[in-house]
Formats: structure tokens, sequence, C-alpha cells
């Protein structure tokens, strides 16, 4: 019997999804033996047409990993889509939008202005910005352009699972293979890691659920042992799906929500904020405005991860500013 | 006394994502208070419908 065929994609994401692959160390040995790799751009040299030229639903699997953020990332999602028989939003870019995701809180025009005309370490007199189309003399050349917000792979594509993480680790990546090679894998839509939030698995000493003072990372260093929330970091876990092995919180770090909303919560940033301000300790206005300037960033912090995927989905841009309805 | 710590940071992420702050009002009324709830009530949709239905882009004129 041939071999399944897996395909491996990357689009806008950084790279650590496909080194999180690579981190099966030997196993990646045992994938190899077990199924044909058939396009997996950051190992092997196939290119787009290799692809184009396969027949459709003739990859058996295929992982993303990746935002969509330009139109040849659409291109090619919807390419692999239809070449693949289950496609699986691969790490927290390709479920959430991730970290490319912020890019949805400003518009286009603001990004390619900063970038290009705004970054002090910058030499654009001319002020160029980045075009989609270019004439040279042998011909018109053609860039892909930005979508007009970051996407998540399930706004593009049909998905039929969804690994998060950030990146997703490598045991739970073997996880996921061995369950699809074994035809274990749970009913298409699901999410394939833990079923509770990272607080009910989370093994701190959990006291009295109060915080009275809001800090930021650099300015203490928590107890070990004792609820991070608590101690009065911005820990994301009381809306974030667990199974990720606690790797933040085991260096001491608050989790930043990279695994996505538990099942039950639609949006993860309406539910830390509901999570946060009733634990927050204070009644008067006096308190309160003192909870809201300790919350230097509520937006950036309780949806780090999930803003291409939350109910807004990005920042409003009025029309006469660039904005868009998409 | 949770929703009076909520609903100000709420606002405060709403404004963030571009939402007008006059979309969300809290507001204390009474069971006893029929004439002040009717009023605050109908001055919340006065200024909805004055905002204009929510859009991506902006809603009603201001788009």
């Amino acid at each position: 019997m041939a071999k399944p065929k897996v395909a491996l994609y990357w689009i806008a994401g950084c790279g650590g999804c496909d080194v999180a692959v690579l981190d099966t160390n030997e196993k990646i040995l045992d994938i190899a033996n077990l199924v044909d790799i058939v396009f997996w751009p950051i190992a092997l040299d196939y290119k787009y047409h290799h692809v184009e030229a396969m027949p459709d639903g003739s990859i058996d699997l295929a992982l993303i990993n990746g935002a969509v953020r330009n139109t040849e990332h659409k291109k090619m999602v919807e390419l692999l889509r239809a070449k693949s028989k289950v496609v699986v939003a691969f790490g927290s870019c390709a479920y959430l939008g991730g970290i490319p995701g912020l890019g949805n809180f400003v518009s286009n025009a603001d990004i390619l202005k900063r970038v290009y005309l705004e970054i002090p370490s910058n030499a654009n007199p001319e002020g160029t910005l980045p075009q989609t189309h270019v004439k040279v003399p042998e011909g018109e050349l053609e860039l892909p352009a930005l979508t007009d917000s970051v996407l998540t792979l399930a706004q593009v594509i049909k998905v039929e699972y969804f690994l998060p993480g950030c990146p997703p680790a490598p045991d739970a990546i073997m996880k996921l293979v061995e369950l699809w090679a074994t035809g274990k894998l749970p009913p298409p839509g699901a999410v394939v890691a833990s079923d509770k939030s990272l607080c009910d698995e989370c093994d701190r000493v959990k006291e009295n659920k109060k915080i009275t003072k809001v800090y930021r990372s650099h300015q203490i260093v928590p107890d070990r042992k004792k609820c991070l929330l608590e101690q009065g970091l911005l820990c994301c876990g009381p809306a974030t799906r667990g199974g990720c092995g606690q790797k933040c919180i085991n260096a001491n770090m608050p989790c930043r929500g990279c695994f996505g909303p538990p099942p039950g919560v639609v949006d993860q940033g309406a539910k830390l904020v509901s999570a946060i301000a009733s634990i927050y300790q204070g009644n008067t206005p006096a308190d309160i405005a003192r909870m809201l300037d300790e919350i230097v960033d509520p937006a950036g912090t309780f949806y780090r991860f999930g803003l291409a995927n939350s109910l807004l989905h990005k920042t409003r841009v009025p029309a006469s500013q660039g904005g868009s309805t998409k | 006394m949770k929703t009076a710590r909520r609903i100000p940071l709420l606002k405060k992420m709403l404004g963030q994502l571009g939402i007008e702050e006059d979309r969300l009002r809290l507001d204390w009324v009474s069971a006893s208070e029929a004439d002040r709830f009717a009023r605050v009530v109908n001055d919340m949709t006065e200024q909805i419908r004055r905002l204009g239905p929510f859009s991506r882009t902006g809603g009603g004129n201001n788009g």
C-alpha cells in the first residue's frame, strides 16, 4: 500500500512551527517512515507547480501554519485545500491569527506608512511604498497584495482540525500524527488539545482569587508556587485552553493565551475582561481608575493571539481613514 | 459590584478597538424607579440612533 501523503506549509508565521516539527528530533524519522512528505518549503525543494500538478484530494494531510496576510497566502491555501483530504490549522497563527493578527489593530495604510515612511532607521526620501505591479524592461512584475485584514485559516478555507500553540509542542505534534495515523481523530472541527482551561490544570497554589494591584512582568519576581494572577500578573489562564504543558507557567511567566479560548468561551478577550475585573479589589471610582491605569493595554493583552479570531476581528477604522468592511 | 469594574475595563478595551464610548452605558436603576428606567432606556435609544447602525467602517454618517 502506498504511504499516505503529507504536506506542510507556512504562511504569515515566524517559522517556529516548522522548527517545532523538526524538534520532534528522531521521531521525525518515524513520521518520514510512516508517510510521504510531498511538500514542505522549509525542508524540501518542491515548487508551487508541483502541488498544482497533483490530483485533487491526493494529499492525505496538510499541516498549514501561519495566518493569511496576503493574496499569495490565500491562493496557496485554497490550492492546498483542493488537493487535501484533511487540513489542520497548525499553531496559534493559523488557528487564531496569532501575533501577526495584532496587525488588525491598525489599517494597512498605517502599517505601510509606519514601516516605510516613519521608522527612524529607514532611508526612504522619495517616500516609496511597495507596489503590487511594476513595469520593468522585461515586462510587468506582480507581487502579492496585503489582504484587508489578517485572517485565520478557517476564515479562508474549510479546516478539519486545529492544533493550538505558539508553537505546538513536539509531543502534541506527535499525538496529532498518531491520532491521524490510527484513525482516532475526534470529529472534524475539533481543537486537538485539552477541554479544560489552563487554570483547571495549573498546579500553583490558589488561595483567595483576589488582585490588589496589577503588575507587569518586568516589575516583580513572582513566587514560583503561588497563582500568578493572585500575585497581580495578568495571566490569561482563566480564559485559555489547557493542554500546553504549562511551559510559560513553569518558567514563572504568566499565560499569554496562545491556546485560544476553552470550550464554551466565544470571545477570549471579553472573557478575560470579565475574569480580571471581577477579582480586582476595590469599588470606589478611585479604585476603578487605578485598575484602568494598571491594565495598560487590555486589548493587546487579552487578544494577544486571538484578535483575528475574536468577535470584532479588527479595530474599526472609519472609511474616511481607509477602513474596509472585510 | 463586579459590573462596576467590568464595564469601565470593557470600555477601555472597546476604545482600543475603535468602538465609540457612547455605544455602551452602565447605569443603576432601582426596581422602584420606573420613570427613571424609562428615561435611561429612551436616552440610550436616542444616543444609539444618533450614532447610527454599527458597521466596521464607522456607523451611520460618521464613516
